[in-house]
């Protein structure tokens, strides 16, 4: 029984870092209509700005704040030097994947090709250790959890209260009735890709913190888990993500409890191809 | 219609194409080397991945075979030929190591050994290798080797199952009396776990739980907790890449800052290995309670002497490798080849020829040795014995030889422990009746 | 110089071509994008493995399968190639239902992950990660050597000529009628479903043939190298694959041969000639590679998408002009008006409390009327009214929430809208859909329904079989082309024709079905007042010859012109019904309609 509470605090801090990363992909494909498979890509290059940066003697925290700023400036010039262009010719989505993929290839393999193939890891302490009724976590990864609550409150206030987040809202809605009310779309989608650009930022540093050693591959199953909690909760749903986030974040490691550890992704895996067949708009989407 | 001819053209053509470059090749397959004496190169090739998750491997065996050779040719070389290597890439997959191989034999037409052939290739590369008659000395503990009869195949290493039985002999020696089993989901480390949990209940261990990782994921976390609260008094484990590491980071984070001792197998003596699981949980805490099997490498004596010498007069000249360099002289690996390739250069000698076809038999009377014969333990001692007339038995740093039909020879295993500062450390051997007691 | 790398090359160049070939005509050919590719030539290989191997006590008993026949060459190639056809159906789920073209190919890129996964972990079925070893070559027997020279030559040869075969096989889809149905679809596929292309049906078999040419290309891989695992099928290999693709010429076969060539063949040996160097770390070199295959996509989808070698327009000879060009009506299906008992003509179609709802939005709010044969019946309304709406309601490229539909006599609301055109029911639409790639006469020819050479057994059965029927389709589309004035444009890309030119090709296209009765969406929209009153003069004529159509127009001077009845919708009703004369009487139709 132990196990299982333990195991859902753990699914909680997966959880968390899929709700930070979630929540910036959906919004991307929200307001762009793009499915920004290069998202994973551009979290790994995060983690290993951080890495770089905590390498040079500094703190890991301060490494996130540099691996934010990267990924915002890195998340706009790839919307506005090999997307845009794209989306102006009238390139049909199924090729927009394709070349997100190939994007995924040049960054991904580019931070190989500099960091090289074998594991690093963060030097941080990790804090005292909180354990109660079963839990057992760390302070930092306390931290993570909590960062995600911020930026999910961050979010929500940003959609509902800023101009700017209403923008949004209706830039996703219908980009040409949007710029009919006076909504400048061009720089609505600069500003999203900027903010989701910094939300990829911190899920990489995050997931590389809770993640203890990684490479340049280790987010290739994330996206997946991505896909899935974005899918679960509707595609373009900033709050469908955030549920969805925290669904698969559970699902995946609860189930390690019940079934043969190497299988954990499955259940990640049957979700998301479940809802593709069944209900692709997602459970807070609007049926098709 | 149009099109019909031009294919038929087009088929033609390449089939002409061809039936041309078959023809100027001269057409049978081309085994390696001559016969007879001659002055030139010989070659040795390293056939290994040297990019990929086990880019390790290709270096460490290099920098044998440059050791090796280099001494080699100081003593006058064989036959009159100096010796050489070459690195073959094998990328780490059986699908692109196929063609690797075979560029090997289209370019090197002094080949006269091959070494290395890991799990990862040894599958598709050793037919092949085999059919061109050349003769191999590989590195992979896969069963499939125990039983299957390739006349030009050499292994100087034990199968996976006797690496499973070391494990859980060590386990007995150190008084443990519950383990959990924690191994990746590849090749080589999914066929430790069947042995090694039939040894377990013959050993009268008991198993407390056993976790597949999935070696893709980036957290343990769930499994980690699973191991602490089965209560085992050591974990044996191989999940290579970045899956250990993180495991025992997550096992101590959760274990409120306690490691749980750790049995690992050979491919955890790497200097990248304890690079990285130092770095994930401190270089001392991970040194105080590890062990691993490894194959019994001689750490002193004559043999040890001379491979020591030959190796690291090779520091810093071979391409590739990085780290602590004296690593190497305990590397599985490397020390097994380096008695390949010196077993081979004197069978060549012996026998008077450099094709496998002719010299491979005395591989054999010279591991295993005849009755009477002169025990030496390097290659300029064995040489001049066999000048001289003696009949020879070589003992390297790998220990005594002893080759069963299949041409392999299983080693006997010692325990290896790490230093803070991530040297190597021997602190016990292992019996042969040791193993075959939980076989 | 041995003579065993040439062999590698060419067996791999044959295998990958093979593999590009399946994908080419999946992806280029249908548009059916498969991210999932690679586990169809995974699935061969297996297959192909576990056919031929003994059982699996054998050999030291040290790998543990299914199967395990020792079959011989060559039902392990055959297996092969079934197994990756058969496989092909449970995907169906993903590409056939209305599902944006990149979340299927999520899905299926998933898929290919996920299958992966499990063969991997679960180890009693194919043998985990180690995968299976010690495959026996066709042919394997003590005594005969499978690694002699001239063996190894015949086995290549081998490869080579299955290639061929599949490239002799794909190229006659592509070129019959059949593979112009596909291209329709890869255009733009609610146009083809409207044209009567079932979609669900094309797209499995695309995928089954596609599926069962990579099972193929597995088989003959496995059976060369010996052995196979799950190593050797990430998802990464499937990009290679579309790399190869769009590289080489999505849509032209021998692109795709060259793609596989450059590709997975030239890139990858060309590296193995990079001396290697003490200074460089081991990883840079395959990390590099994988970023120049990034690089060449994104560079080759930007700079020439349609690749080295580019699908090639397929000229259609037109007949010399019959008739001197007789510009008269045009032969309607059916007889001469049918009345009912009381004098007026029968209902053709019957709309009865129709309704649409966009999230709690009624775009149509319970429409009920009838259109009688014969009748060029008129749909007007304000901007928003549900017209367009209704429209693809009446033709099933639209769902409605509640409400029949009725076309003579049956109910028809459950049919899709392909099996509506079949039936005679055939629309048009609003906005530009020709089919871009195609020609025009290729774009007239799509629309034929009933051609024999438009289905897979048609096509692979040859010109021979459906020549007779092909030629008839060409010379009724010559007619038309001569009617409207475009004989001269027959054999451009219908994307490079002015607007106006589209708007008669969409109408040519549509009469090519061969409909009894049409929807047009706007014909005349945005088209010079010449144009539109001959547009209009031939849809008179046509309805006077026994065909019946329902318009929805925007101008009033053509509905007062030609059309009669006219109905009149606004906010999702209908308000009135009449002609023009007594419509214009209504008051609340013209405050209801104030632009008119």
């Amino acid at each position: 029984m132990s196990l299982f509470v333990a195991s859902l605090g753990f699914g909680l801090v997966t959880a968390a870092v899929l709700a930070i990363a979630s929540v910036g992909f959906t919004l991307q494909f929200a307001v762009t209509d793009v499915l920004n498979l290069a998202y994973a890509a551009i979290m790994i290059f995060g983690a290993f700005i951080a890495y770089a940066v905590n390498q040079a003697g500094q703190s890991v925290w301060l490494g996130l704040v540099v691996a934010v700023a990267a990924c915002a400036l890195i998340s706009v010039l790839l919307n506005v030097g090999v997307y845009a262009p794209f989306q102006r010719r009238g390139t049909a989505p199924i090729t927009m994947v394709i070349v997100s993929l190939g994007m995924t290839l040049i960054i991904e393999f580019g931070v190989q090709a500099v960091s090289g193939g074998t594991a690093v890891s963060y030097t941080m302490g990790n804090g005292p250790t909180l354990q109660a009724g079963g839990l057992n976590l760390t302070g930092v990864q306390v931290v993570i959890m909590v960062l995600a609550v911020l930026v999910m409150a961050a979010v929500h206030g940003l959609l509902r209260y800023t101009k700017l987040g209403k923008a949004m809202r209706a830039t996703a809605a219908n980009r040409s009735l949007a710029r009919n009310c006076g909504i400048r779309a061009s720089r609505v989608i600069t500003a999203t890709w900027a903010i989701t650009g910094a939300l990829c930022g911190l899920a990489g540093v995050v997931f590389a913190i809770d993640a203890g050693s990684f490479d340049a591959t280790s987010t290739d199953i994330f996206l997946i888990l991505i896909l899935a909690a974005v899918f679960l909760g509707g595609p373009g749903q900033a709050y469908g993500a955030m549920l969805g986030a925290l669904v698969i974040g559970l699902a995946t490691e609860v189930s390690a409890v019940f079934i043969p550890a190497d299988y954990k992704y499955v259940v990640a895996f049957v979700v998301l191809l479940v809802m593709l067949g069944v209900r692709p708009t997602g459970l807070l989407g609007a049926p098709a | 219609m149009k099109f019909t001819t031009l294919t038929a053209a087009a088929g033609a053509v390449v089939l002409a194409a061809g039936l041309a470059a078959c023809g100027s090749s001269g057409g049978s397959a081309s085994s390696g080397g001559s016969s007879g004496t001659g002055s030139g190169k010989l070659t040795i090739a390293d056939v290994a991945p040297f990019s990929g998750a086990d880019a390790a491997l290709g270096p460490t065996y290099l920098a044998s075979c440059y050791g090796a050779t280099v001494t080699i040719n100081k003593a006058g070389g064989v036959l009159g030929h100096t010796l050489t290597c070459k690195s073959v890439d094998t990328r780490g997959e059986p699908a692109d190591a196929v063609p690797a191989v075979n560029q090997m034999f289209a370019s090197t037409p002094s080949l006269a050994l091959v070494i290395g052939c890991t799990s990862d290739e040894a599958a598709s590369v050793v037919p092949i290798i085999n059919s061109h008659k050349m003769a191999m000395f590989c590195m992979t503990g896969q069963s499939e080797f125990d039983h299957v009869h390739f006349p030009y195949f050499y292994r100087l290493v034990p199968p996976d199952l006797e690496e499973s039985y070391a494990m859980v002999a060590i386990a007995q020696e150190l008084h443990y009396k519950r383990i959990a089993l924690a191994f990746g989901n590849d090749i080589g480390s999914q066929t430790f776990i069947q042995p090694a949990m039939a040894a377990l209940k013959k050993a009268g261990i008991t198993l407390t739980t056993n976790q597949t990782l999935d070696l893709s994921a980036t957290t343990f976390r769930t499994e980690a907790e699973a191991i602490i609260q089965s209560h085992p008094d050591a974990i044996m484990t191989e999940a290579l890449g970045s899956a250990d590491p993180t495991l025992f980071s997550e096992i101590k984070q959760l274990n409120h800052g306690k490691m749980i001792p750790i049995i690992g197998t050979s491919a955890a003596i790497s200097p990248a290995f304890f690079k990285s699981a130092a770095a994930a949980v401190g270089s001392s805490t991970f040194a105080s309670d590890f062990h691993a099997d490894n194959l019994v490498v001689e750490s002193t004596g004559p043999a040890f002497g001379a491979f020591k010498t030959a190796l690291l007069s090779q520091q810093g000249k071979v391409p590739g490798a990085t780290g602590d360099f004296t690593t190497y002289l305990s590397a599985p690996g490397g020390v097994h080849l380096y008695d390949g390739i010196n077993l081979a250069a004197l069978a060549m000698i012996m026998s008077k020829s450099t094709s496998p076809s002719v010299y491979g038999p005395d591989i054999i009377k010279i591991g295993d040795g005849v009755p009477g014969a002169t025990v030496c333990y390097s290659f300029a001692s064995c040489a001049s014995a066999l000048k001289a007339g003696k009949s020879i038995r070589y003992e390297g740093p790998g220990g005594p030889t002893s080759f069963d039909s299949y041409h392999d020879s299983t080693g006997i295993f010692q325990i290896d422990t790490y230093s803070p500062s991530g040297t190597v450390n021997v602190v016990g051997n292992l019996t042969a009746a040791q193993l075959r007691v939980l076989s | 110089m041995n003579s065993y790398y040439t062999l590698n090359l060419i067996i791999y160049a044959a295998v990958d071509a093979m593999a590009c070939l399946g994908l080419s005509q999946q992806f280029g050919v249908a548009g059916v994008t498969n991210f999932g590719f690679i586990i169809f030539q995974a699935a061969g290989g297996y297959a192909a493995a576990i056919l031929a191997l003994p059982g699996d006590h054998a050999n030291g008993g040290f790998q543990s399968y299914i199967g395990g026949w020792n079959l011989p060459f060559p039902l392990p190639w055959i297996g092969a190639a079934v197994v990756g056809g058969v496989l092909a159906l449970p995907f169906t789920f993903l590409v056939g239902r209305r599902l944006r073209g990149d979340f299927a190919a999520v899905g299926l890129l998933v898929t290919a992950v996920l299958l992966n996964l499990l063969v991997t972990n679960y180890r009693p079925v194919l043998n985990g990660d180690a995968g299976l070893s010690l495959i026996p070559a066709p042919f394997a027997a003590p005594g005969f050597s499978t690694t002699s020279s001239g063996y190894q030559w015949a086995f290549a040869a081998g490869a080579v000529v299955l290639t061929g075969a599949v490239l002799w096989l794909v190229r006659r889809i592509t070129f019959a009628p059949y593979g112009r149905s596909l291209r329709a679809m890869r255009e733009n596929d609610t146009v083809a479903d409207s044209l009567g292309k079932n979609l669900l049906s094309l797209r499995t078999a695309m995928l089954v043939t596609g599926g069962a040419i990579a099972g193929l290309s597995g088989g003959i891989l496995v059976s060369y190298i010996s052995t196979w695992s799950p190593a050797a099928w990430g998802y990464a290999e499937t990009v290679v694959l579309f790399a190869a693709v769009i590289i080489g010429g999505a849509g032209n076969h021998l692109g795709a041969v060259l793609g596989a060539i450059l590709v997975p063949v030239g890139f990858e040996e060309i590296t193995r000639f990079i001396p290697t160097s003490n200074n460089l770390p081991p990883n840079l070199v395959p990390s590099l590679e994988w970023v120049a295959i990034g690089l060449l996509i994104v560079i080759f989808l930007w700079v020439r998408p349609q690749g080295i070698l580019p699908e090639r327009k397929r000229f259609i000879r037109l007949p010399p002009s019959a008739d001197g060009g007789a510009r008269g009506p045009a032969r309607s299906p059916g007889t001469a008006a049918v009345t009912a008992g009381h004098g007026q003509p029968a209902v053709v179609l019957e709309a009865r409390d129709v309704v649409r709802e966009f999230g709690g939005v009624r775009a149509v709010d319970g429409v009920s009327f009838s259109v009688r044969k014969g009748t060029l019946t008129g749909l007007i309304g304000p901007n928003g009214a549900g017209k367009s709406t209704l429209l693809a309601m009446l033709a099933g490229t639209l769902a409605t929430t509640s409400g029949h539909v009725i076309y003579e006599g049956r109910d028809i609301t459950g049919q899709p809208a392909f099996r509506r055109a079949r039936g005679g029911l055939v629309r048009t639409f609003q906005l530009a859909s020709e089919f871009k790639r195609l020609t025009v006469m290729e774009n007239l020819l799509a629309a034929v329904t009933g051609n024999r050479g438009d289905s897979l057994r048609g096509a692979v059965l040859g010109r021979r079989y459906w020549r007779a029927d092909e030629e008839a389709a060409i010379r009724r589309a010559a007619a038309l082309l001569e009617r409207f004035g475009l004989a001269e444009l027959g054999n451009a890309y219908a994307g490079e024709l002015s607007g106006g030119q589209r708007r008669l090709v969409e109408i040519m296209r549509a009469l090519m079905a061969e409909p009894s009765m049409l929807l047009l969406d706007e014909p005349m929209a945005g088209v010079h007042p010449n144009l539109a009153r001959r547009i209009g003069a031939e849809l008179v004529a046509l309805c006077a010859g026994g065909m019946t159509i329902l318009m929805v127009e925007h101008e009033l001077a053509i509905m007062d012109e030609f059309c009669d009845p006219v109905v009149v919708m606004a906010e999702g009703r209908v308000l009135a019904e009449g002609t023009m004369a007594q419509l214009r009487g209504r008051s609340e139709v013209v405050e209801a309609y104030l632009v008119g």
